[in-house]
């Protein structure tokens, strides 16, 4: 049982608000050297007194967004709901207007993008990561959970918790039912079925950008980013299927929530840097060689607010991402509603399967 | 994939359309001999993402080399290559060709392109055609 709820509260906002605000810090630097706040400029921009002077601005609207935020949500403690909500959106959206801000600032630096394109001439050999047998991994991991929890049907409550709150007291019921049983466990199927489609989906239809000279291709950090998912599937089965075994353990206690943080934490930054050290090899490799792009030419006009890439004259589905390490979905694709239609399914139906087996009384 | 596969280049900016510049730069490729007969080219859809086109445009110029005998585009298999006889020129044919390539080496020397360079460029086409 925790004694001081409030100060655990408010001890995880402040945890929240210092990531977001570190995210928001962070995020001009997470792109390609061709790039600055998503706009295509010359690789010597970044450095100008200009473009420094435009980074420290938008820094500095960032962080009091964030600070705001925080102070709304620390005054909204316990259940202030008002202030919880305008303290949360705060946060959403405060970093996202000052960055769209600094992007318009830079937009007036805007260069256009290297307009000569290269395909190899031979059909694409694409493999999922690790193959079959390690795609295949984390749904095994859910059936054996599955399995388990058959086996030990018997032993399961009637009725069992689900939820605590931070007093300790369950707030969050389930039933011996398929759904309550298992209902996690498909759920988990779910979100991992849909990562995998998006795992195929950039392997087979994002852009393979040639490396000149090299016989290298972009497509070689596209493999190593599907690796990164299929770790990321791994973890979800790990974490679901110890949801999953909650009526037979009873209160996980503070321990549960405490070592998977520290699971996610350990985990996240060792492969974030395997990840960015790739993309990192494929940048000095681009760099070294004359008149190859950095990105994958995708012009400035098609990105909505930096992020959202819509071009129908772009037989890409999936195109790189302007910031961070990774793709992102083409919405001006004929098949891009239906992909994300698709996914959204096998999310939301095992969750509405799910939620049908919760009760709070 | 091997360093010495052959590319395909198109430049967006030009005001060439893109579908005459695949249209070309695939046909030189096929008239070099740099693929054999059964030889697979990519899909309509993977050279059309690889070149960030639309579809219609690769499939139209894949439609235009498969008119001309170089591809088989039966539904099912991608673009094969073909083993394509070379056909029998007409005179029409032949004299089109010398003028179009006096034009171009005429036009070459206007932008500045030295007249040895154009020399050894066609020495070089020249061999390589031999090869194929």
């Amino acid at each position: 049982m925790v004694e001081h709820p409030q100060f655990l509260v408010g001890a995880f906002m402040a945890v929240v608000a210092a990531l977001v605000a570190w995210l928001f810090w962070m995020v001009p630097l997470w792109s390609r050297p061709g790039l600055y706040f998503a706009v295509t400029v010359p690789p010597e921009f970044k450095k100008t007194p200009e473009a420094l002077d435009l980074l420290r601005s938008y820094r500095i609207q960032a962080l009091i967004h964030t600070a705001i935020s925080f102070a709304l949500l620390s005054a909204a403690i316990p259940r202030h709901w008002p202030l919880l909500v305008l303290g949360e959106i705060w946060l959403a959206i405060g970093p996202v207007i000052a960055f769209m801000r600094a992007r318009e600032r830079v937009m007036r630096h805007g260069v256009a993008p290297v307009s000569v394109r290269e395909a190899v001439l031979a059909p694409r050999a694409a493999h999922l990561p690790g193959g079959w047998i390690l795609q295949l991994g984390p749904f095994a991991v859910l059936l054996a959970a599955t399995i388990y929890l058959h086996l030990h049907w018997e032993q399961i409550p009637d009725r069992f918790p689900v939820h605590w709150g931070l007093d300790g007291q369950p707030n969050g019921w389930s039933v011996r039912t398929p759904a309550g049983v298992y209902g996690p466990l498909l759920l988990a199927f779910g979100v991992i079925a849909g990562i995998s489609l998006m795992t195929y989906g950039i392997l087979h239809h994002a852009r393979v950008v040639r490396i000149p000279g090299s016989g290298a291709t972009k497509y070689d950090f596209a493999h190593r980013i599907g690796f990164f998912l299929v770790a990321v599937e791994f973890f979800l089965a790990i974490i679901f299927s110890f949801a999953a075994f909650l009526p037979l353990t009873g209160n996980p206690g503070i321990a549960f929530p405490l070592i998977f943080t520290v699971l996610i934490l350990a985990a996240t930054f060792p492969l974030a840097a395997w990840l960015n050290r790739g993309r990192a090899q494929q940048l000095t490799s681009i760099a070294t060689t004359p008149g190859s792009s950095l990105g994958d030419g995708t012009l400035d006009k098609y990105w909505k607010m930096g992020v959202f890439y819509c071009n129908p004259d772009d037989a890409a589905l999936f195109v790189e991402a302007r910031f961070g390490v990774g793709y992102t979905i083409n919405f001006g694709h004929s098949s891009a509603w239906i992909v994300m239609a698709v996914v959204s399914l096998i999310v939301l139906f095992p969750l509405g399967i799910a939620l049908t087996a919760l009760s709070h009384r | 994939m091997a360093p010495n596969t052959p590319v395909l280049r198109v430049d967006l900016a030009s005001d060439r359309p893109v579908y005459e510049q695949i249209v070309s730069g695939l046909r030189a490729v096929l008239v070099a001999g740099e693929f054999e007969p059964g030889d697979q080219l990519p899909t309509v859809r993977q050279l059309a993402t690889d070149l960030g086109v639309h579809h219609n445009t690769v499939a139209e110029a894949y439609r235009v080399l498969a008119d001309e005998g170089w591809l088989d585009l039966r539904r099912g298999r991608g673009a094969v290559v073909l083993d394509r006889r070379e056909a029998k020129p007409s005179p029409e044919a032949k004299q089109g060709f010398a003028r179009r390539l006096e034009e171009l080496v005429a036009k070459a020397i206007t932008d500045g392109v030295p007249r040895s360079k154009i020399a050894d460029h066609m020495a070089a086409l020249a061999k390589k055609l031999g090869k194929a």
